[in-house]
C-alpha cells in the first residue's frame, strides 16, 4: 500500500483505531495482554472485543474471537439466516492492534471477513505473514471434487504500530521495573 | 480384533521432499496382481533389497487412463541397477530368466533411501514411449511417509484406545460420523475432563454439559463400520483411512469443511450458525468453565490481583522492597501452579491443585483438527493430540500444515494418529 494511502486510511479509521486503543488499555487495566480490536461495517463500528484469556481461563479467547462472537449473537438476535451471516461477513473489515495468530487468521478465513488492518507484526504466533499466512487463499491446499476453497482477505499491517507496541511495552512493564520479571509467565500470556 | 488398533506418531518434520531426498535407481516393472506373491517371494531370494528394508517392494497404484475409466497397477522392485553403463544390460541373470518367463518390462525408477519414493524416471521409459501408452499417471512421485510405531505400554495403549472409542462414540449420529468430536483427558487418573461435538450448524446450545466422573472404562457399544481406503497419512492397506462412506459426504464435520458452513444446506434458514464452534473450540471453552468451576478461589485472587496492582500503581510512593514482593507474590498466586507439569509429570497432581489451562491433558479428535483448532490446542497448553482420521484437505497435524513442528510456538504437543480397528 502507498504511503499516503495508508495516511489516507489512517485519517478515515482514527475513530476506530482509538476505540480500539481504548479497548486495549482496558485490557491492560484487567492485566490481560492488551490486545483489542474493533469490526467495521460500511465505516461504522458494529462489534469490539478485547483480549480475555486469563479473566476465562480460556486461552482461545483473544479479541478477534471475543469480537466475532458479539457479531454473531447480535446477528441471532436479527434472525438473520446463514447466508446474511456470510454476506454480512464479506462487507466486514477489522482493525486490530496486534497480527492475528494463527488461530484468529484461520478464524477470520473461515468466516470470510473482507479485510483486516493491524498494527504491530507477531513474530511468535502471526498468522498473517509473519508464521503462517492463512490470509493468503494460496497457501490453502489444491482442492478438487467441488469442496469448498479456502478464502482469503486482504490484510494490511504496521498501521499505527508504534502505538501498539507502546501499548505492549506498558503492559510488561507496568508495576516495578526494578522486580524481578516474570518471564515465562508473561511469555506464556503473549500468545495473541 | 483389538490387535488391529494402532497409535502411530505423526512427526514434527514433513517428510523429505522427493526433489531433496537421497535416492538410489532401481529396475522395476509393472507386474499381473495374480502373480504378485509368487514374484515378490522369488525375488526376495534371488535378489534381495539388503539394504533397503523399510522398503516396500510392491507398490498399488490407481491409474486413470485414457481409455478405461481406471483400474489398479501394481508394480515390482526386481533389484538395484547398476551404478555405470546401461543399467537394463546389467540385470543379474536369475532376474533377466524371471523377468522373461512372466515377460516383464524393466523400468528404472528411484528409490528413496530414507523413504520408499517410487517415480518413473521419463528419461529411461523407452519401453513406455515404443508402447505409445500415456503415462501421464506416472509424472507425480508416490511417497509414503515414514511412521514410527509408539513405545506405549500396552496398558497405555488400551487406554488410548477406549478414550478414542468414547470420541467415536460421541460424533456418531445414526451409524455416521458426521461431526468431529473432542474429548479432553486427564491421563494421569483417566478421567475426562471435556468433551464436546461440533456446533457450527446445530441448534445453539450454549451451555455445554461440564463432566466431571466420566470414566474410561464405561462400555461403549459401537457399530460403525469402515471400509478400505487410503487415507493421506495411511502405510497400510488395511482399514486405517476414511470410514466407509467418500469423504464428500463428511462437509458436515466442521474441521473438514471449515469454510464450508454458509454453503451447508438447512432445512431452517433462520437455524443459529456459528462458524466457528468446532468440537476443539468448545470442549476448551468447556474445560474452561469446569476450571473455573472447580477453582473458583482463582478468580477472587485475579480480582485482588486487579486491585493490588491499582493500588500498587497509584501508590508511588511504596517502598521498593514492599512493592517488590507484592508484585512478586501476585505472580506467584496466579501463574505458580503452571510450574506443576512443565515436564508432563501428571500423575502428582490433586484435585487441589489447579493445573495451568490444560496442561498434562490429552485431546481425543475423530478427525485431524484444522489449524484454527490446532492453534487453539497449543494456546490452551493440551500435551498430546489423538486423532482417528486425516484431514486431507484442511488437517493441521501433518495433512496441510504441520504445526507441531512450527519451533517459533511457545508450546508444542504431541501428535499420534490412532488406528481404529474392526470392531468400530
Ligand atoms: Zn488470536
Ligand atoms: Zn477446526
Amino acid at each position: 500500500m502507498e504511503y499516503s494511502e495508508r495516511m489516507e486510511y489512517y485519517r478515515q479509521n482514527r475513530a476506530q483505531w482509538h476505540s480500539r486503543a481504548v479497548l486495549a488499555n482496558e485490557a491492560l487495566d484487567s492485566l490481560e495482554v492488551p490486545v483489542g480490536c474493533v469490526i467495521v461495517e460500511d465505516g461504522k463500528v458494529i462489534a469490539s472485543g478485547r483480549n480475555q484469556t486469563n479473566e476465562t481461563r480460556n486461552a482461545t479467547r483473544h479479541a478477534e474471537m471475543e469480537a466475532i462472537d458479539t457479531l454473531l449473537e447480535q446477528w441471532r438476535e436479527q434472525r438473520l439466516s446463514k447466508s446474511q451471516v456470510a454476506e454480512k461477513f464479506s462487507k466486514c473489515r477489522l482493525y486490530v492492534t496486534c497480527e492475528p495468530c494463527i488461530m484468529c487468521a484461520a478464524a477470520l478465513s473461515f468466516i470470510g471477513i473482507r479485510e483486516v488492518f493491524y498494527g504491530c507484526a507477531n513474530d511468535k504466533f502471526g498468522g498473517c505473514g509473519s508464521i503462517l499466512s492463512l490470509n493468503s487463499s494460496s497457501s490453502e491446499p489444491q482442492t478438487s471434487g467441488g469442496a469448498p476453497k479456502g478464502k482469503g482477505f486482504k490484510c494490511t499491517g504496521g498501521i499505527m504500530a508504534t502505538e501498539a507496541v507502546s501499548l505492549f511495552r506498558s503492559f510488561y512493564e507496568q508495576g516495578n521495573p526494578n522486580a524481578p520479571k516474570p518471564h515465562r509467565p508473561l511469555a506464556q500470556q503473549a500468545t495473541q | 480384533m483389538e490387535e488391529m488398533w494402532q497409535i502411530v506418531h505423526i512427526p514434527d518434520n514433513p517428510p523429505i521432499p522427493p526433489d531433496q531426498q537421497p535416492t538410489v535407481d532401481a529396475i522395476a516393472s509393472l507386474i499381473d496382481p495374480l502373480f504378485a506373491n509368487t514374484l515378490v517371494r522369488r525375488l526376495n531370494q534371488i535378489a534381495p533389497l539388503e539394504n533397503l528394508r523399510h522398503v516396500k517392494r510392491v507398490h498399488k497404484k490407481f491409474v486413470q487412463g485414457v481409455h478405461y475409466t481406471g483400474k489398479t497397477q501394481l508394480s515390482v522392485i526386481l533389484c538395484l541397477a547398476s551404478q555405470n553403463g546401461n543399467q537394463l544390460d546389467s540385470i543379474q541373470n536369475d532376474v533377466q530368466e524371471l523377468m522373461n518367463s512372466y515377460q516383464l518390462s524393466p523400468f528404472i525408477t528411484k528409490v528413496g533411501l530414507s523413504l520408499f519414493i517410487l517415480t518413473r524416471s521419463a528419461s529411461m521409459l523407452h519401453h513406455q514411449k515404443k508402447s505409445g501408452k500415456n503415462n501421464a499417471s506416472y509424472g507425480q512421485h508416490l511417497i509414503i511417509p515414514q511412521l514410527s510405531i509408539t513405545g506405549f505400554s500396552q496398558e497405555d495403549s488400551q487406554s488410548v484406545f477406549s478414550f478414542m472409542k468414547y470420541a467415536i462414540q460421541l460424533a456418531k449420529s445414526g451409524d455416521n460420523l458426521e461431526v468431529n468430536a473432542a474429548v479432553i483427558v486427564d491421563p494421569s487418573v483417566k478421567q475426562v475432563i471435556a468433551k464436546a461435538c461440533d456446533q457450527t450448524c446445530s441448534c445453539y446450545n450454549p451451555k455445554n454439559e461440564i463432566t466431571l466422573e466420566t470414566s474410561c472404562s464405561e462400555k461403549l457399544e459401537t457399530s460403525v463400520c469402515h471400509g478400505i481406503s487410503g487415507g493421506a497419512l495411511s502405510c497400510k492397506e488395511h482399514s486405517n483411512g476414511f470410514p466407509a462412506k467418500s469423504e464428500q459426504l463428511y462437509t458436515g464435520v466442521s474441521c473438514l469443511c471449515p469454510w464450508g458452513w454458509a454453503e451447508q444446506e438447512s432445512d431452517m434458514s433462520l437455524r443459529y450458525c456459528h462458524p466457528l464452534r468446532h468440537a476443539s473450540i468448545v470442549a476448551i471453552e468447556s474445560s474452561a468453565a469446569r476450571d473455573r468451576l472447580l477453582f473458583p478461589s482463582s478468580g477472587k485472587t485475579q480480582d485482588n490481583k486487579s486491585f493490588e496492582m491499582d493500588h500498587m500503581q497509584s501508590c508511588s510512593a511504596a517502598s521498593p522492597a514492599k512493592r517488590q514482593k507484592t508484585n512478586s507474590t501476585n505472580i506467584q498466586v496466579n501463574y505458580g501452579e503452571d510450574n506443576l507439569d512443565l515436564n508432563g509429570e501428571g500423575c502428582s497432581r490433586s484435585l487441589s491443585a489447579r493445573p495451568y489451562l490444560c496442561t498434562g491433558f490429552d485431546m481425543y479428535l475423530v478427525w485431524e483438527p484444522c489449524i484454527m483448532c490446532a492453534m487453539a490446542l497449543v494456546h490452551q497448553r493440551i500435551r498430546r493430540i489423538f486423532f482417528a482420521y486425516p484431514n486431507p484437505k484442511a488437517g493441521a497435524l501433518g495433512s496441510v500444515h504441520r504445526l507441531q513442528g512450527q519451533r517459533s510456538l511457545n508450546h508444542h504437543y504431541a501428535v499420534f494418529r490412532v488406528l481404529v480397528g474392526t470392531d468400530i
